[in-house]
């Protein structure tokens, strides 16, 4: 290359340097001598303020699109560390106001220590007469920050609190995990229930609020603003009215109902008492309404539909039958003979009436327990076992919940290794009338019946049936595959089928049929040491083509016939809108 | 052509008379540049605890670079030129080794660092940008063109690439910027047709949107931020806004050297690093902040007399390659503290704090110095690779000047 072309190129390249540095001179005149005066306010006083926009929660809706959940404006009171100019007058003068401690306030302040530029929420929901007095003093509280923020509204109280969950501030060790995930400092997110579990959809983006303020902090100009984005919509397969159905029958008795579609796993109703209101929690529950909480001796906040295990008593018929059925052991034919008692070596186990002659569907029906204790051990407790894992007992359903329980299966090895002790006979015995060691929930439970309903699959249990966004666009469809399939031959479904039906027309639950809807289902009463029997119905509807199982469970009443079976009888009525039968 | 021309040379002399034809210009707008980002480096980082922690760090890395930088200025820098290859492999190697576990060292979300005991924190990519000049000058003198396609440029371009890309893995987008300016700077300088420059930043472009999927979130936040800094005033548009309220609040004056708030207290982040030049228009006004600028002109200008004057083709490409560095780094690190251009965490050369940095262009300005006190024949004749046109300028001679 000429060396004079090289030279007129570094030429041309001082010049291209010497016109970006140009640039940059040109840029420093206009935002130091141009606009110099404006930033030299900001510098000065450090005006400018960037605030975080708290997003409104996504709304939840039942099945029908009615909202459980709505969003209130309410004041919130901070302090930002940055602008607290005398921490000394200031803050006794906002405890006071707020009615909180000094202590607590400074503890909270120091908490936060390394974000001196994230406002310190002091209180959320702080009524108007408080705010009008902080706002009179405006002058006088520099640091003190009054904001409009979104607080989530549980339309129906304690209705579904359960499965809807509460909130509470963020812990530290979750904000660190969630940082880069647009969780804040001091922001409220889902700690049970479907908030907690579909946080990340329903709490939204948060918006920025850039303000010009003036010295004692009060908003003079607002430079720029995003508006928060609100988080998507959760639609439930709850419906609304069967909910309240199970929750109105359950009453003020201690117990769980589950009503759930046995096709698709999508729960219609989820019911636990007693429960607990999580407005209280809306706006960041206070110690001593927590403390109170906890300290309920009927633990309110367990949620006894997933998370409580029960004796299941007779309802557990349905496996052991399965089994018997399956090993070819008996059919809808064989016979048998119930003296009110039975006889394993001498020592006698008493049914609660002498059946006489009858059939294996009769002895279903009539719930007769010498029937099962005759079968109990030709099946023998390992196989017990196996139905009963083959029916899902024994793991969690996967419902989208918390903490589910999974329940206890017991057989000899698990007894060894839990107990120490041989499996005895009497065991079997008491395994196959859902006596002894077993555990379930009500929700595997209804898992159970489903399977029976629908021919065999394990569905999975789901409360959240699609996310959409608030616009009404979907985000996501959530189908969760069945999880398993109880391999049985159409022979035993049938007669299991049968069974559950005579139970309802002529054994022991005949008292809640349903002029117009055919019903069928178990009783269940398990004995227990706290106290009277658990009483338990799981049922389904219509039993030629089941589209609902419930279950209702009632701790410490007695018959499951009795206490039970009418709670669920309440629910399929409303859930098929049919008119409750004329009382007699 | 004549800005750069210099007046007619001296003849050569002997190995003595070689340091008289130091660069006088060039030194002094250095040494200006270093003790100015002595004083900000102070200034910036006085208020604390322990006062001298930064300055002193800053001084011992200064201390180290003068050293090897002498030995630079001593040794003939086409000795350079003759062991390109090897310094092409172990730069390649180093800047590997940082993404190694255990070996690199990871900080605010980058591996970039290797730790050196004692010495403190290494940085290949800072030399990684010296040693890769020397390298592209050889190669630029061992294929010396004409360019006449972009293919002709495509070795060159996969002689820069596989550096870039180890730092861009890092990730150190501003670094691998860097790398774009030297390359487009020397090619320009070399030769390359205009027209196949633009081609290639044409592609360039066209593989933003790849690049950006393999952006770390971070980046990718403080491009946007950049192009619209309220969306996330908080987090990355955060530094854009206190800088400018920094620069701005200088005023004609500064607020006078260590008088400083805005950048010395915590609103603008990294205000001893990438940011110094906040400090800097804070303290010291649109007034300092010209003459700093009118320095950099200063040694650019002269650093561009160097490559005019050179005598041969690696000498004077390397010599572009240094000043289209240093220059790169003034524009994107002041543009960036004053909002017009993105956050990529580019030092402010000879200012930043930052030993490697600091070292890195202690030796490439030693390096442009030795390139310029030799630049006619001294002592043994050794010219491997003369630029054709060095050839023509000997034979004709001073007449030259007076085109």
């Amino acid at each position: 290359m000429d060396r004079e072309v090289f030279e007129r190129r570094l030429t041309t390249l001082l010049a291209v340097i010497a016109g970006l540095f140009l640039v940059l001179a040109v840029r420093l005149w206009q935002i130091q001598i141009v606009q110099g005066e404006y930033f030299l306010r900001l510098a000065d006083e450090n005006r400018l303020r960037i605030t975080s926009v708290v997003p409104p929660r996504g709304l939840i809706k039942d099945r029908r699109g009615r909202p459980l959940t709505l969003n209130r404006p309410a004041f919130t009171v901070s302090i930002l560390p940055t602008e607290l100019r005398h921490p000394e007058q200031v803050l006794p003068e906002v405890a006071r106001k707020l009615g909180m401690p000094v202590p607590e306030i400074i503890a909270k302040i120091d908490a936060a220590g390394d974000r001196p530029f994230e406002p310190v929420r002091l209180r959320r929901d702080v009524p108007k007469e408080a705010i009008a007095a902080l706002e009179e003093d405006r002058m006088d509280l520099p640091g003190v920050l009054v904001q409009v923020e979104p607080v989530r509204d549980y339309l129906y109280g304690t209705l579904a609190a359960h499965l809807l969950g509460y909130l509470g501030e963020i812990n530290d060790r979750d904000l660190a995990a969630l940082r880069t995930q647009g969780y804040e400092a001091g922001e409220l997110i889902g700690k049970d229930g479907i908030e907690r579990i579909y946080d990340r959809f329903v709490k939204g983006r948060h918006g920025q609020i850039q303000a010009e303020v003036d010295a004692q902090g009060r908003p003079l100009r607002v430079i720029a603003k995003i508006p928060p984005t609100t988080g998507d919509t959760l639609t439930l397969g709850i419906d609304l009215d069967v909910q309240k159905a199970a929750e109105d029958a359950l009453g003020s008795r201690v117990g769980a109902v589950v009503a759930m579609d046995p096709n698709d796993g999508a729960i219609v109703a989820l019911a636990s008492h007693p429960a607990f209101d999580p407005n209280l929690f809306a706006t960041g529950i206070t110690t001593t309404a927590w403390t109170r909480l906890l300290r309920d001796p009927l633990q309110p906040l367990l949620d006894r539909a997933t998370q409580g295990g029960y004796p299941m008593g007779s309802v557990f018929k349905i496996v052991t039958a399965t089994a018997a059925l399956d090993l070819g052991l008996v059919n809808t034919d064989t016979r048998f003979y119930c003296p009110g008692f039975y006889n394993l070596g001498g020592h006698i186990f008493h049914d609660h009436e002498a059946h006489g002659n009858l059939n294996f569907l009769e002895g279903i029906a009539q719930s007769c327990n010498v029937v099962f204790w005759t079968l109990a051990r030709p099946v023998g407790p390992d196989n017990l076992a196996k139905y009963a894992r083959m029916y899902g007992l024994g793991q969690t359903t996967g419902v989208d919940l918390v903490q589910e329980s999974a329940g206890v299966i017991p057989d000899p090895s698990w007894k060894a290794r839990v107990w120490k002790e041989p499996w005895y006979a009497g065991d079997t015995l008491n395994s196959a009338v859902g006596q002894g060691y077993t555990l379930a929930t009500p929700i595997q439970v209804a898992r159970l019946l489903a399977a029976v309903a629908n021919g065999g699959r394990l569905v999975t249990p789901h409360l959240v049936t699609q996310i959409t966004t608030p616009q009404g666009q979907l985000v996501r469809r959530v189908a969760p595959p069945a999880t398993g399939e109880v391999r049985l031959n159409p022979q035993t479904i049938a007669v299991l089928r049968a069974g559950l039906a005579a139970v309802v027309t002529r054994g022991t639950a005949a008292s809640i049929q349903i002029p117009g809807l055919a019903v069928a289902g178990k009783t269940g009463t398990a004995e227990n040491p706290h106290g009277k029997p658990h009483a338990w119905f799981a049922g389904y509807a219509p039993t030629d083509s089941p589209r609902l199982v419930v279950v209702a469970l009632v701790e410490n009443v007695g018959f499951g016939a009795e206490f039970a079976a009418p709670i669920v009888q309440r629910v399929l009525q409303v859930a098929f809108d049919v008119r409750p039968a004329p009382h007699p | 052509m004549s800005a750069l021309a210099g007046p007619p040379l001296p003849q050569p002399g002997g190995p003595a008379r070689l340091f008289r034809n130091v660069d006088i210009l060039l030194l002094l707008s250095t040494l200006g540049l270093i003790g100015f980002g002595l004083v900000m480096v102070y200034s910036s980082t006085h208020v604390s605890t322990r006062p001298f922690l930064y300055l002193r760090s800053q001084a011992l890395h200064l201390a180290v670079g003068l050293i090897v930088g002498g030995l630079i200025l001593a040794i003939d820098y086409r000795a350079f030129a003759s062991s390109a290859r090897i310094l092409y492999v172990v730069n390649a190697l180093l800047l590997g080794a940082v993404l190694v576990p255990h070996i690199g060292r990871s900080s605010l979300g980058a591996q970039r660092w290797i730790p050196l005991g004692p010495l403190g924190q290494f940085q290949p990519s800072e030399i990684a940008k010296f040693v890769i000049i020397i390298t592209l000058a050889k190669y630029l003198t061992d294929r010396p063109g004409p360019y006449q396609s972009v293919w002709d440029l495509a070795p060159f371009l996969g002689h820069v690439a596989i550096p870039m890309l180890l730092i861009f893995k890092q990730p150190d987008l501003g670094t691998a910027l860097v790398y774009g300016a030297i390359f487009i700077g020397m090619l320009y300088a070399a030769g390359a047709r205009r027209r196949d420059l633009a081609t290639l930043g044409a592609a360039g472009l066209v593989l933003v949107p790849i690049f950006w999927r393999l952006l770390k979130e971070y980046q990718r936040r403080r491009l946007l931020a950049f192009v619209h800094p309220t969306l996330d005033p908080l987090g990355s548009g955060y530094g854009i806004i206190q800088s400018k309220i920094a620069v701005g609040s200088g005023l004609e004056w500064g607020k006078g050297l260590f008088a400083g708030t805005q950048g010395v207290l915590r609103f603008v982040p990294e205000h001893h690093t990438d940011f110094i030049f906040s400090v800097i228009g804070e303290e010291l006004g649109f007034v300092g902040a010209v003459v700093l600028l009118s320095l950099f002109l200063l040694w650019v200008y002269r650093g561009l007399r160097i490559a005019a004057v050179a005598r041969d083709r690696f000498g004077a490409l390397a010599a572009v390659g240094i000043v289209s560095m240093v220059a790169f780094h003034v524009f994107v690190n002041v543009g960036m503290t004053v909002g017009i251009m993105p956050i990529t965490g580019i030092p402010l050369p000879f200012i930043s704090y930052g030993g490697s940095a600091l070292m890195a262009m202690v030796w490439a300005t030693a390096l442009l110095l030795s390139i310029g006190m030799r630049h006619q024949r001294v002592g043994i004749g050794f010219d491997a690779s003369p630029a054709p046109a060095h050839l023509i300028r000997s034979m004709r001679g001073p007449e030259r000047h007076e085109e």
